[in-house]
């Protein structure tokens, strides 16, 4: 399976599990496998549970399969700050990605600052770099990326994704939840701009909650896991700001969904918004992506 | 090999390693600025411009305390530049033996090393250093550290891309993610050209520079006019001449008994070479060992002082000198930012020998030599090019590879409160102020959350204010601004600390700067009056009319 395959299938695929429901809603809701699973606990058994509750990362990951992981690790800030994914989290997903047979798992994202203090700071080195079959790598240089198109891309018409995610057969998004001062926050949809080489056209040349969703259509990862253990809720991206613990994770394959989710949970600037308040949400669902509406949906709550 | 060699070249060896070494994360158990330390006109040089005894460089004193023993074996066997004189004299001469080689033959150029050392005595002892343009181990430590590091970094860079997929694809995925980071220096191709001249003088004699130039050397030769150890030709001597012809200083006299003892690096060619083995190195008594002396008439010597006295006057009146004052304060470039840490600038520049370890070693290659930036007294000193790259918070480096304490070496906590600079916003290039841009990419990467995204009447989205109390000046802000060519927030140096002793952080805590968000401060991100979000009424990020703005980011449901 060559690349736009992959791309076009997981699409096709992604697009059609998103329907699904909405067509046979028996079928996928008998198959007990809830759209959203809210797990409470510390990070690391909160993921195991919230994986396991979306039906166990075999559905995932197939034996023998690339796997790429994106957390967030874009800022050399101590797992407390809640800028960056907690180090167990990752851990979590890579032990569950071997177990299923993973061939090899990549722990990535384009660091905004020095990419040897991220990794080390963020405790992702520390936490992944030494299990069997994983990397961690911050990519900033040009030679690690390869432009794609975006055919769905209002603005965003094509991008320099990195080389790994491209060959990878299976993307599973792990960000953060925190606020972010451009976007209002950034989770799983905002968080595949760490995928990509030049970031600038984002902000400069096109709306960037329009590019966001341009991207997010593309990059469409099989799973989504926000760790919302704890949530940077103002102060964002890269904090200082108010740390909030919630001890949940949140885990969908549906990415809009998950960050629906995600933003419902927390409290943001010391107040409540519905997902309809963050513009790439809002058009990520508008467009089809997923499903921002959280009421209706199959959601399943379990503690670790 | 030579006994010479195997010492020099393991030596120089360790003089690479540490050089390499000198990058983040720093190694404890070894200072990777040691040979610089060692060189005696550093070492008295800074001392003398500095007014002050610097004890890191107490190293220098103790060379020279060497050479009293030993001569000149700090030019024969310790000094990097030394050996790559040496090495580039083996590429460049004629492998035969010289017909012309006695000290007398030879004597051409020698005074001008005491000449050059006199100029710089006055010059240093009248409050101007100059002696970093002449210190063997600066120029030798700038010309391996920003000329050929560099070019390593290109090489190795091009062969991982080369080989790193051709590894991948026979199974070694050990390569698919190296990442070489290439440096990129100013001033690289001077530094280039003035090694390349030295080098190539030794076209003319062998090790040129070391007989006829180095300063170093010229102290080194006073202090070993009578070495404890020191050359004496025994009765065996059959007059051969061989051990003349093989002297790379041309320290050996005419009679091949006398020896300039003062210009003999010790490398004991003379001893190999004798067939009779009537040449020894042996710790002498007067008398028997007989020497010759360098002449310098006292008119070129005074000729010289009164140059280096003059220049000084000259630089010291340059409208853009520092020293003894703040003055043309004024005048000061304003986008000058020194590294954190470093000394209130005239003692700053006192104190830099411009050998560039700090530059070489900076963690994201923002630190770069400035020319004339600094005025004339200020060549090559390093400053911060935010532009190019922001000073990383969590890292301390330039203080604690500086071997002179021109930056002072801080503890991480200390670094952080030791402010460059301050950010200031340039509205009409930036695309949130003038072009309505949803970009808060400064907001975004500040490290100290200085910046903050406020609505201001008349823009209809966000834009970014600084908060002068919280910039520490790294200039990440800077160097990520998306606009082409020259940034909209730069870094200028108002603001800054400047501290010769006591702390940063009880300094900045008193003067209200705030670098650490404590517990239950909040992001202040600043919602001026409801409703006040800007005139452009058509956007569809208008609040709701009396209802309570939003933060940053959201929009009306």
């Amino acid at each position: 399976m060559n690349r736009r395959d992959f791309m076009k299938k997981s699409a096709i695929m992604t697009a059609g599990a998103m329907l699904l429901p909405k067509w046979f809603p028996g079928v996928v809701r008998g198959a007990g496998e809830p759209n959203i699973v809210v797990a409470s606990g510390l990070p690391g058994p909160a993921v195991n549970a919230a994986v396991e509750a979306m039906g166990g990362m075999a559905r995932f990951v197939k034996s023998g399969q690339k796997v790429v992981i994106k957390p967030n690790m874009s800022f050399p800030n101590p797992p407390e700050w809640g800028s960056t994914t907690h180090p167990d989290v990752v851990r979590e997903l890579v032990s569950l990605c071997s177990k299923a047979g993973a061939a090899s798992v990549l722990v990535l994202d384009h660091p905004l600052r020095s990419a040897e203090l991220c990794l080390e700071r963020s405790g992702l080195k520390a936490a992944c770099g030494s299990l069997p079959n994983t990397r961690v790598e911050g990519l900033t240089k040009s030679e690690m990326f390869r432009e794609i198109q975006v055919p769905k891309g209002k603005s965003l018409k094509s991008t320099m994704v990195m080389k790994g995610v491209l060959d990878a057969d299976v993307l599973i998004a792990a960000p953060v939840a925190k606020s972010h001062s451009a976007s209002g926050v950034s989770f799983a949809l905002k968080g595949m701009m760490g995928l990509v080489y030049d970031r600038r056209p984002f902000h400069m040349d096109f709306d960037l909650n329009t590019a966001i969703v341009d991207l997010c259509t593309v990059l469409v990862p099989k799973l989504t896991v926000v760790d919302a253990s704890r949530i940077l809720s103002d102060g964002g991206p890269s904090g200082p700001g108010k740390v909030i613990p919630l001890n949940k994770i949140v885990a969908s394959v549906d990415m809009v969904a998950a960050d629906a989710m995600a933003l419902e949970l927390g409290t943001w600037y010391g107040r409540k918004f519905k997902p309809s308040q963050v513009k790439h949400i809002k058009e990520a669902h508008e467009r089809g992506l997923g499903n921002m509406e959280i009421a209706g949906q199959a959601v399943k709550e379990v503690s670790a | 090999m030579s006994f010479q060699k195997r010492i020099q070249i393991p030596l120089f060896l360790f003089f690479l390693l540490l050089l390499w070494l000198a990058s983040f994360p720093l190694p404890t158990w070894v200072d990777v600025g040691w040979f610089l330390k060692l060189d005696p006109l550093v070492s008295l040089g800074t001392m003398a411009v500095a007014r002050s005894f610097i004890p890191g460089l107490a190293w220098g004193l103790a060379v020279l305390g060497i050479g009293l023993v030993l001569g000149r074996v700090f030019c024969g066997y310790i000094c990097p530049m030394g050996t790559t004189v040496d090495l580039a004299d083996r590429v460049l001469r004629d492998k035969r033996a010289p017909k012309r080689n006695s000290f007398e033959e030879m004597d051409r150029f020698r005074s001008l090393k005491y000449l050059i050392l006199a100029g710089l005595a006055v010059s240093a002892l009248l409050g101007l250093g100059w002696h970093f343009f002449f210190s063997p181990l600066s120029i030798i430590t700038r010309f391996y550290a920003l000329v050929l590091y560099p070019v390593f970094t290109l090489f190795t860079s091009v062969l991982v891309t080369v080989f790193g997929p051709l590894l991948s694809t026979l199974g070694f995925d050990t390569l698919s993610f190296v990442q070489v980071r290439v440096h990129y220096f100013s001033a690289n191709l001077f530094m280039a050209a003035m090694v390349a001249g030295i080098l190539l003088l030794g076209m003319v004699q062998p090790r040129f520079w070391c007989r006829n130039l180095c300063p170093a050397g010229a102290i080194l030769g006073l202090c070993s006019r009578r070495p404890l150890f020191r050359r004496s030709v025994s009765e065996a001597c059959t007059g051969c001449g061989r051990c003349l012809r093989a002297c790379p200083t041309s320290a050996i006299s005419s009679d091949y008994v006398t020896t300039a003892h003062s210009e003999c690096i010790m490398c004991l060619k003379c001893q190999e070479v004798c067939p009779e083995k009537a040449v020894s190195f042996n710790p002498g008594k007067t008398g028997s060992f007989p020497s010759r002396e360098i002449d310098v008439s006292r008119r070129k010597f005074i000729a010289a002082g009164v140059t280096g006295a003059a220049l000084s006057a000259v630089s010291m009146t340059n409208l853009h000198h520092l020293h003894g004052g703040l003055d043309p304060r004024a005048l000061r470039s304003s986008t000058l930012i020194r590294p954190p840490g470093a000394l209130p600038e005239p003692m700053f520049q006192d104190r830099c020998i411009r050998c560039g370890e700090c530059v070489k070693g900076c963690l994201t290659n923002t630190l770069q030599l400035v020319w004339l930036e600094a005025g004339i007294s200020g060549l090559w000193t390093p400053k911060i090019a935010a532009r190019l790259a922001g000073c990383e918070q969590n890292c301390n480096l330039c203080g604690h590879v500086c071997p002179t304490g021109a930056i002072r070496p801080l503890s991480p906590d200390e670094k952080q409160y030791a402010k460059i600079g301050t950010a200031r916003i340039v509205a009409s290039r930036c695309i949130a102020w003038e072009q309505n841009k949803r970009c808060l990419i400064c907001d975004e990467i500040c490290p100290y959350n200085a910046i903050s995204s406020q609505f201001v009447p008349g823009h209809t989205v966000t834009v970014p204010v600084v908060d002068e109390n919280k910039c520490n000046g790294c200039g990440y802000c800077e160097n990520k601004c998306p606009v082409e060519g020259e940034s909209a927030v730069v870094v200028e140096p108002i603001g800054e600390l400047r501290l010769a002793s006591g702390s940063y952080k009880e300094k900045a805590e008193e003067l209200g700067l705030v670098f650490h968000a404590r517990d239950g401060v909040e992001d202040h991100f600043i919602l001026n009056e409801p409703g006040a979000e800007g005139s452009a009424g058509k956007s569809e990020e208008k609040q709701s009319s009396g209802g309570t703005a939003l933060p940053p980011g959201f929009i009306v449901d």
